[in-house]
């Protein structure tokens, strides 16, 4: 009931894997934003109100002990962190006990209250830093988010604005999908997977 | 309909190795089996198996429009309230659907209509080996004379999935998404990946575990690029329950199948079917366990959970005696009862036939062969032929 050759390049040849799509990587999706030490360093800068300033800040500090990453141990702490950066997790959340996890160097905002950002806490982003920085190399500060994204600053002080990847301050979640269906896994969830 | 010994050809596996198809055989167990093959005539392909699936997909559609609109239907589905928004506004946008397979109890033009079993509309598998290696299979076996010259098959499954997807162009990007370490699901999602580059669309696989939901709810990949368009093998009522299942009614994702298919892949379309056309010969009568109705089916039937995969948790009961049952992990939730259609037994195996329906269309056929009553995943597939006039 066809006359069609049936052709297929996923199957045969190359394997389904090899394919990727090629498209613009989104991490090249920009946005401007602001970096401070603190809620007073915010306040003198005057780009926000004060009422902003300290709002903002209360709400970084506030979620710093969610975000803040976990290292088994203080070298491993300041390995991504730098030396004297770091600190016992209990000293921030009890779940945090026996861990390490670096301080809080500072909070980032949107450059403009209608990016709708959330103002969340950064960290020093230090590995062989000491080297580099001795060195003078470091035109910029290097910090990172909780879960790593990367934010460089156009200065090295503290306060300052930065140009970063959208992907690098907005969180994505992952692993929402799949675990119902790994739930019936103990009762026999074989090669034939979710199909039926 | 009859099923003929013809004798496998000896170098298929090298020949399905040579096309993709690594899951002809799962976990250690035959599943592509080609020492038989069922034979059928053409009328009783187009009078009783191509026509009543065409019709009965359009009766699953109207109850589709009804069901949208009535919160005690959608309840008696089961179907979780958060779900029920993203269900209704999927279908009043019309996003389309690509493909289901409605599964049939039939043994041939003497033995009465196909009885419709159940449609499984939202994640079927056996795809790849119905529209192409079973093709192959015809082609090879006409031209060494294995099969009868002029035989011919009911599929147009290969050519019909290019065209829906020529369709459903959209923006040009869809992304594929199933358990990337299940090789039967990843083999039927690399073959319609195949079809939608054969219609022109960029495609990329993501594993489930690679999609991610950012802030602003949306559905991105592993370098937040939000997801357009995305085809899922994994069944809705799961997506339902996961952690993400709550933000679907929000998404600008638009997916395939679409959410409102989350109202057909479940057994109470069975008895809500029966309910609408009472006598419709394709149709078992069937009621919800609930509703006291189910008692004039008597003492033989067939009490299903209303999701359940792969035969599971299913219960047949012959003259009051328990003919088969499986113990399987879908057991909670409301159950159907639908009268008994005892596959087919032909030399001992038991056939059932599915149905394949493409947009709107019936598109082709696959058989699944079983020595027990219920059709379970260590079903065989076996191939088909039209006999020649």
């Amino acid at each position: 009931m066809r006359s069609q050759t049936v052709t297929l390049v996923m199957l045969a040849g190359a394997g389904a894997a090899a394919f990727g799509l090629a498209r613009i990587d989104p991490s090249q999706n920009e946005e401007d934003v602001l970096v401070y030490p603190n809620a007073e360093a915010c306040i003198a800068g005057r780009i926000r109100t004060d009422a902003d300033c300290r709002e903002e800040y209360l709400t970084a500090r506030a979620s710093y002990p969610g975000a803040a990453p976990l290292y088994a141990t203080m070298i491993d702490c300041e390995a991504h962190h730098g030396a004297s950066h770091c600190l016992p997790g209990d000293g921030i959340v009890l779940s945090a006990t026996g861990r390490f996890v670096p301080r809080m160097a500072g909070y980032v905002i949107g450059r403009r209250a209608d990016q709708g950002l959330t103002p969340q806490p950064i960290f020093d982003h230090a590995p062989k830093s000491a080297s580099a920085v001795s060195a003078g190399y470091s035109g910029g500060a290097g910090y990172c988010t909780g879960w790593g994204g990367r934010i460089t600053t156009s200065s090295g002080g503290a306060s300052s604005t930065a140009r970063v990847a959208s992907s690098a301050v907005r969180q994505v979640a992952y692993g929402g999908f799949g675990s119902t269906g790994r739930s019936f896994s103990s009762h026999g969830f074989s090669s034939h997977g979710s199909g039926g | 309909m009859r099923r003929v010994a013809i004798g496998e050809r000896p170098d298929w596996r090298d020949t399905a190795r040579r096309h993709g198809f690594t899951f002809h055989t799962l976990d250690g167990a035959a599943y592509w089996s080609e020492s038989h093959a069922y034979a059928f005539t053409l009328a009783e392909i187009e009078n009783d198996l191509e026509g009543p699936s065409a019709e009965i997909h359009a009766l699953c559609l109207a109850f589709v429009g009804d069901a949208v609109e009535d919160e005690r239907i959608l309840a008696s589905l089961d179907i979780p309230l958060h779900a029920r928004d993203g269900i209704r506004a999927s279908w009043k946008r019309g996003d389309p659907s690509l493909y289901g397979r409605l599964d049939f109890s039939y043994g041939g033009a003497s033995a009465g209509p196909a009885k419709l079993l159940e449609y499984n509309a939202d994640t079927p598998t056996a795809l790849y080996e119905s529209g192409v290696f079973q093709w192959l299979w015809l082609e090879e076996g006409l031209r060494t004379g294995m099969l009868p010259e002029a035989a011919d098959q009911f599929n147009s499954l290969h050519e019909k999935l290019v065209a829906r997807f020529r369709a459903l162009r959209g923006d040009g990007a869809l992304a594929f998404t199933a358990y990337a370490d299940a090789p039967e699901d990843r083999g039927t999602v690399a073959y319609l990946e195949d079809c939608a580059r054969q219609a022109g669309l960029a495609t990329c696989f993501l594993d489930l575990a690679d999609i991610g939901r950012d802030e602003d709810g949306r559905f991105v990949d592993r370098v937040h690029a939000p997801i357009p368009q995305l085809f899922k093998l994994y069944p809705w009522e799961w997506a339902f329950t996961d952690a993400f299942g709550e933000g679907l009614g929000a998404t600008t994702t638009r997916f395939l199948e679409p959410p409102w298919k989350a109202i057909l892949s479940n057994k109470g379309l069975l008895a809500h079917l029966h309910a609408r056309e009472p006598g419709h010969p394709n149709l078992l009568p069937a009621f919800f366990e609930d509703d006291p109705r189910k008692a004039s089916l008597g003492t033989s039937f067939v009490k299903k959970p209303l999701v359940s995969r792969e035969g599971a948790n299913i219960l047949m009961v012959r003259d009051g005696a328990v003919l088969a049952q499986d113990h399987g992990p879908y057991g909670g939730g409301r159950h159907i009862r639908q009268a008994l259609a005892e596959l087919p037994d032909f030399e001992g195996r038991r056939p059932v036939i599915g149905s394949w329906i493409v947009g709107d269309e019936a598109a082709g056929l696959c058989i699944r062969e079983s020595a027990v009553p219920i059709t379970g995943n260590a079903a065989l597939f076996v191939p088909h032929f039209i006999e020649p006039a």
